[in-house]
C-alpha cells in the first residue's frame, strides 16, 4: 500500500500512465539484488533506490579503493578502506529512508550464488568479470530469476535481459569460464549510462510495462556515438539452459 | 573465395575502423588466420598465448554461434563471420 509520502516523493513517475500507482506499488513490493557495486552497481542501486524499489540487495567482496571513484558513485575518498556494500548502503539509506537495504560482503561462488539470490524478483548485473557473472547467470536461470545483464569497456557498453526459461542466457553466448581476465579500461560515464539502461529495463519489468532487451544484446559505442543490436540466438545445447543442462 | 568478416566495435579500432574486412579461407580459423596476418594487432585482443580463442570471444557464422568449432567451423563464398567480444568491465 503507497503512503501519502510515497505518493508524494514519487508523483512525477506515477503521472507516467504505464506506471501509475498499481507499478508504483508493484516496485514497492519488490526486491532487486545488485550483484557488484562497482561503476554500473552504484549507478544502477541509486536510481533503484530512488525509484522505489522496495527492498535492494548489495553484494560485493571488495573494499572502497581510491582508483574506484572515478566512476563508483556511492563511495567517497573518506570511505577508502570501508566494505564496498556497506559504504554503498549508508548513503542510499540516506536517500531513501523506506527502502530496506540489505548489505552483503561476500564473494559470490558456485557453491552460494542461488542461496544469495533467492527470493528475488530480480538481479542486476554490477560485476566487473565473466567469471562471476556467468555464476549468477547459472543461478538465476536455476532459481526463475530475471537477470539484466550490462558490461562495460573503455567508451564501449552492453545490455540485455535475460528472461529464464523464455531467453537466450548469459552461458548461451559465452559458454567457457575465461582462463584470466584482464584489468580493462572503464570512464565514469560508460557504465552511469548502461546501468540506467540496465534501471530502465529494472523498472518495466518489476512494474510490468513496455517492450523489454529479451533476445537481443543493446551495444553502445562511445567513441562513435552509435548504438547497434544485435539478435542472441538460444543455444539448444546450452549447459546452463539447454538440453545439456547441468 | 571472398569471406566477410564483421567485427565487434571495440575490435573496429585495429583495423582502422572497419566495421567489416573480406578475407579468404575455407574455414573460420584460415579467414581469421587471415585477418591476423593483415591486422597483427588484432591476434593478440582475440587469442590467448597458446592460439586458443579467448573465451570472451564470440564467433558466429551467418549469425549463428560457431561453438565448440569456432576455429574449425566450414565456409563458403558470401558467408560472413562475426566476432564479438565480451565486454567485462563494470
Amino acid at each position: 500500500m503507497l503512503t501519502e509520502n510515497d505518493l508524494s516523493r514519487y508523483q512525477r513517475q506515477i503521472l507516467y500512465p504505464d506506471l501509475g500507482e498499481k507499478g508504483q506499488e508493484k516496485l514497492k513490493q519488490s526486491h532487486v539484488v545488485v550483484a557488484g557495486l562497482g561503476g554500473l552497481g552504484c549507478a544502477a542501486s541509486l536510481y533503484l533506490t530512488c525509484a522505489g524499489a522496495g527492498h535492494v540487495t548489495l553484494i560485493d567482496c571488495d573494499r572502497v579503493e581510491l582508483s574506484n571513484l572515478n566512476r563508483q558513485v556511492l563511495h567517497y575518498e573518506e570511505d577508502i578502506g570501508e566494505k564496498k556494500p556497506f559504504s554503498a548502503a549508508r548513503k542510499l539509506v540516506k536517500l531513501n529512508p523506506a527502502i530496506e537495504v540489505t548489505p552483503v560482503f561476500t564473494k559470490i561462488t558456485a557453491r552460494n550464488g542461488r542461496s544469495i539470490i533467492k527470493g528475488a524478483n530480480l538481479v542486476i548485473d554490477g560485476m566487473d568479470n565473466l567469471k562471476t557473472r556467468l555464476i549468477v547467470n547459472k543461478a538465476c536461470v536455476a532459481e526463475g530469476i530475471p537477470f539484466i545483464h550490462g558490461g562495460v569497456h573503455g567508451l564501449f557498453g552492453e545490455v540485455t535481459t535475460i528472461i529464464p526459461g523464455r531467453t537466450p542466457c548469459l552461458a548461451c553466448i559465452f559458454p567457457e569460464f575465461p582462463n584470466r581476465e584482464l584489468e580493462l579500461p572503464v570512464f565514469g560515464a560508460t557504465p552511469a549510462l548502461i546501468a540506467m539502461l540496465q534501471v530502465t529495463e529494472a523498472i518495466k519489468l518489476l512494474a510490468g510495462f513496455g517492450s523489454l532487451l529479451t533476445g537481443k544484446m543493446l551495444y553502445f559505442d562511445g567513441d562513435k556515438m552509435d548504438f547497434t543490436f544485435r539478435n542472441l540466438v538460444k543455444n539448444q545445447n546450452c549447459r546452463v539452459c539447454g538440453a545439456q543442462r547441468v | 573465395m571472398s569471406i566477410k568478416i564483421k567485427l565487434h566495435p571495440i575490435l573496429q579500432k585495429l583495423v582502422g575502423g572497419q566495421e567489416v574486412v573480406e578475407v579468404t579461407g575455407h574455414n573460420t580459423g584460415e579467414c581469421l588466420e587471415d585477418l591476423e596476418n593483415r591486422f597483427p594487432v588484432i591476434k593478440q585482443m582475440i587469442r590467448d598465448n597458446r592460439g586458443q580463442l579467448r573465451r570472451y570471444c564470440e564467433i558466429l557464422v551467418n549469425s549463428k554461434s560457431a561453438y565448440p568449432e569456432e576455429l574449425t567451423a566450414p565456409v563458403k563464398d558470401g558467408d560472413q563471420i562475426d566476432v564479438t567480444c565480451f565486454f567485462a568491465g563494470g
